[in-house]
């Protein structure tokens, strides 16, 4: 075994073609995840070895066509030069033929000659479809494999394949799928403005040649290539009744492509007239239907979401006791210090608050592929989309943001079934303000504090400025972006399938495993740090010698009376302590910043371990209060807090940052620094002004006694919508568009073409 | 033989009808075109969504879910003996 080839392959074709599943089904477990360099997306490779060779294979992000409307899309056509020196393998999902077989031909007109993987042949068969592989073969100069890559048929075949020596994926001989003269003149002709030549062109610099030749905007065509495409135009226009306008060409040259790939299917294959089957068209009308869609689609999620927060508590208590048992064991058995302080504060407490999350993330994507495998999710992304596009996000942004109740965790990891970069990074900005459940506690707690009266009537409250803020963020997100964003709503409907164990257990596997590695590290460094700060420095200068006052009064005879002094003094020492270390010391030094809303520097600390987990806030802030009162309501009001600064306050700890556990997969799955950082300061802004706001607000409600909670809550919703009116009305004139529901004037509706001035 | 041409996005829930004409101008149309929505080519439309938007189509033997704003950008051609 000596002299075997290193070959990369990269898998590539259209979404729901069954790429990633060929990929489980040749590389098994030999896979690591990672970023493609540069950009922010996920790179899946993994290994296979054949007799003679042994592969590296990557699965390269699904797409329709070379042409990229989003970033995963330009990977492919960043990676394309680096592939062709490997080998390709194109799968194209056979039972969707002719779509499958557009970016086939982009490929071959590029002089590449891919591995062609036939998937999903078992229903192509079934429904009565064939095909002449060795005509196809001799027709497009490619060899194709009949593959079901869900049960790993046919798959042993390809492997041997791209593991011969000998095989190559450059070939410029001409095949029935190659470009046809006229374009490959005009394309030589890009080729030679840029001193380069076809014949020794890389595929992306000929790929530019094409893509700069049918631009579709007339301003962005390279003024030396109006003439190169105006002669293009003429040459097509031959023959024909009504000339090609240069605006048309990209039109010509897709129905050109669809016309060789219409020829080619007719002279080798015969595809089943009806590719749908009539159950399934049944089915579609019961899930999708107007009044049943709907109730369906409302009983799945309230299974799924019954089953991942209600039955996933079963075992997280479990793992709650183990977390119990491992500190317990830790206290008796080692000595005391600062080791086991950190043992026990620090990484225990951080990996029980890392592994509490697993079962929620297994049952909700045991779900979450099943729904994905079998097809349901783009019908459920069909009938949310209307409703979730009014907050600006994609149909299936649902179930990540009804799962954000549960908690947020699972539901950050679950946007990965959003395929669009910018509306999975939106929808993480935006799950993080919809108010899980481990923030209920919090809140009852603070409203009972605070206003034991009617605790319930503020928590409405707090839930619906809350859900007010979620709104106006999402609308103006969108709304900011839309201009740059230009990759267009395509919804495909796949037929629908029986989810295979192996792929369900695929995805549970790389989900936890991707987790506990990845987004673990984080929390856990976060634990401890937070840790740090509540302890360090160890010795705290005090005012008092405590110490011997205490011995002094312990030797004394044990009076009631000294029995307090030393409880006093006790409590008085923890004050001073916790007061003297790094935490509080940060807390008075972000204090200033924090006045204007009517902090003391008592509440400005008890944020600092919120960070950890909000329920700290509570336990904090008893401990600050303590000299006062040992009821913490009575302490903060004897201090001086309102009702209002106290309702501001609970209005600040709701929104003012998301819990670090969520912070970290944010970090994780968004795969960048920067957008976890702004998004961090964004909901900073967010409760700082919200806070503000209603404390002003507030203020001038109290000076007129007349005017009641909810009117204070009308005045705050017209002032939202006061605002994001205006900040709309500044957009459109600094855009200068003045419609923006549609991407271009002539295709929209309401407007006749000629009065259209903007974009 | 009558031919009425209208938006796409007008087209009714179940009829068939053939692409006429492409908006060119369109930063989506070029994706559109690469999913083989090139005139001549007829399209059926299947269902909408209960909230009226958006509308699936089935197209090249499979369905896709298209918003307003998509269909928009696409004019057909309705034969009268195809309704």
């Amino acid at each position: 075994m000596t002299n075997k080839i290193q070959r990369n392959v990269f898998l590539l074709g259209n979404p729901n073609s069954g790429k990633t599943s060929l990929f489980n089904a040749v590389t098994g477990e030999r896979r690591r995840v990672g970023n493609w360099p540069g950009v922010t997306v996920q790179k899946l490779e993994g290994t296979a070895k054949t007799e003679t060779a042994n592969l590296t294979i990557c699965d390269l992000p699904g797409t329709y066509s070379l042409t990229p409307a989003t970033p995963e899309e330009e990977v492919v056509l960043k990676t394309i030069d680096e592939a062709v020196t490997g080998c390709i393998v194109n799968v194209v999902d056979i039972a969707n033929f002719e779509r499958n077989l557009f970016l086939t031909t982009q490929l071959i007109e590029l002089g590449i000659r891919p591995v062609v993987s036939l998937n999903c042949f078992d229903s192509f068969t079934r429904a009565g479809g064939s095909i002449d592989l060795q005509k196809f073969s001799t027709f497009t100069g490619t060899t194709p494999f009949p593959t079901v890559a869900r049960t790993g048929e046919g798959t042993q075949n390809l492997v041997e394949f791209i593991g011969k020596p000998e095989l190559t994926c450059i070939d410029d001989s001409t095949s029935c799928l190659s470009l046809p003269q006229v374009w490959l003149d005009a394309a030589e002709e890009a080729l030679n403005l840029k001193n380069l030549k076809w014949i020794s062109a890389t595929p992306a610099q000929r790929y530019g040649a094409l893509v700069d030749l049918i631009k579709l905007q007339p301003e962005q065509v390279v003024p030396e290539l109006i003439e190169i495409r105006q002669n293009l135009a003429k040459k097509l226009s031959e023959g024909r009744d009504n000339p090609v306008k240069t605006t048309n060409l990209a039109c010509e040259l897709a129905s050109d492509r669809y016309r060789r790939i219409e020829s080619l299917i007719a002279s080798c294959a015969i595809v089943p007239g009806k590719n749908i089957p009539a159950w399934q068209e049944k089915l579609d009308r019961v899930l999708t239907h107007r009044f049943l869609g709907l109730p369906v689609f409302a009983m799945m999620m309230a299974w799924v979401f019954w089953t991942t927060f209600s039955v996933g508590e079963i075992p997280m208590g479990w793992m709650e006791s183990l977390v119990e048992w491992l500190s317990d064991f830790v206290q008796v058995n080692m000595q005391e210090g600062l080791i086991r302080e950190l043992l026990v504060g620090g990484i225990i407490n951080g990996v029980g608050g890392v592994i509490i999350f697993i079962p929620n993330i297994l049952i909700l994507f045991f779900w979450i592929a099943l729904l994905e495998d079998s097809g349901y999710m783009s019908r459920a992304a069909f009938i949310m989309d209307r409703m979730m596009n009014s907050i600006g996000l994609h149909g299936r942004a649902f179930i990540p943001m009804i799962m954000g109740l549960g908690c947020n965790v699972p539901a950050v990891l679950a946007t990965r079934i959003i395929d669009n970069r910018f509306q999975r990074l939106l929808t993480m900005l935006l799950i993080p303000l919809v108010t899980c459940a481990a923030r209920l506690p919090v809140l009852v707690l603070l409203c009972g504090t605070f206003f034991p009266e009617n605790p319930s009537t503020w928590m409405f409250t707090l839930f619906f400025v809350n859900l007010l803020v979620l709104i106006f963020l999402g609308q103006t997100t969108s709304m900011l972006f839309r201009t740059t964003e230009n990759s267009p709503f395509l919804l495909e409907m796949p037929p629908y399938r029986l989810p295979t164990p192996s792929s369900v257990f695929h995805m549970l596997y790389e989900k936890a495993a991707h987790f506990i590695e990845k987004a673990g590290t984080v929390i856990l460094a976060g634990a401890i740090i937070i840790w740090v700060l509540s302890v360090f420095p160890r010795e705290v200068p005090l005012s008092f010698d405590y110490e011997s006052e205490l011995t002094r009064l312990r030797s004394n005879e044990a009076t009631v009376e000294t029995t307090e002094k030393i409880a006093m003094l006790t409590r008085q020492r923890e004050i001073e302590q916790m007061e003297g270390r790094y935490m509080a010391r940060l807390g008075k030094f972000i204090h200033p910043v924090m006045e204007p809303l009517g902090f003391s520097w008592r509440e400005t600390v008890s944020l600092i371990p919120g960070f950890l987990a909000k329920e700290s806030v509570v336990s904090t802030l008893s401990v600050l209060y303590l000299p006062y009162s040992d009821n913490l309501g009575d302490a903060m009001r004897k201090t001086g807090m309102t009702p209002l600064t106290a309702f501001v306050f609970m209005m600040f700890t709701l929104l003012y940052i998301p819990c670090i556990a969520t912070l970290g997969v944010i970090w994780r799955e968004s795969g960048s620094m920067r957008f976890t950082v702004l998004s961090l300061l964004v909901y900073f802004a967010i409760a700082y002004i919200v806070s503000y706001v209603t404390l002003k607000v507030g203020a001038i409600l109290q000076t007129s006694p007349n005017l009641a909670w909810f009117e204070g809550l009308v005045i705050i919703t017209v002032a939202l919508a006061a605002g994001w009116y205006l900040l709309r009305t500044f957009i459109v004139t600094i855009s200068g568009s003045r419609c923006k529901s549609c991407s271009s004037c002539s295709s929209c509706p309401s407007r006749g073409k000629s009065d259209c001035s903007g974009g | 033989m009558v031919r009425t041409t209208v938006n796409l996005s007008e087209l009714p829930e179940g009829s068939t009808a053939t692409i006429r004409d492409i908006d060119a101008l369109s930063p989506t149309s070029q994706r559109l075109l690469d999913m083989g929505f090139v005139p001549g080519t007829p399209i059926r439309a299947v269902k909408r969504a209960p909230m009226g938007d958006p509308t699936t189509f089935e197209i090249r033997g499979y369905q896709v879910g298209l918003r307003r704003s998509e269909s928009a950008l696409i004019d057909v051609e309705i034969k009268p003996d195809d309704k």
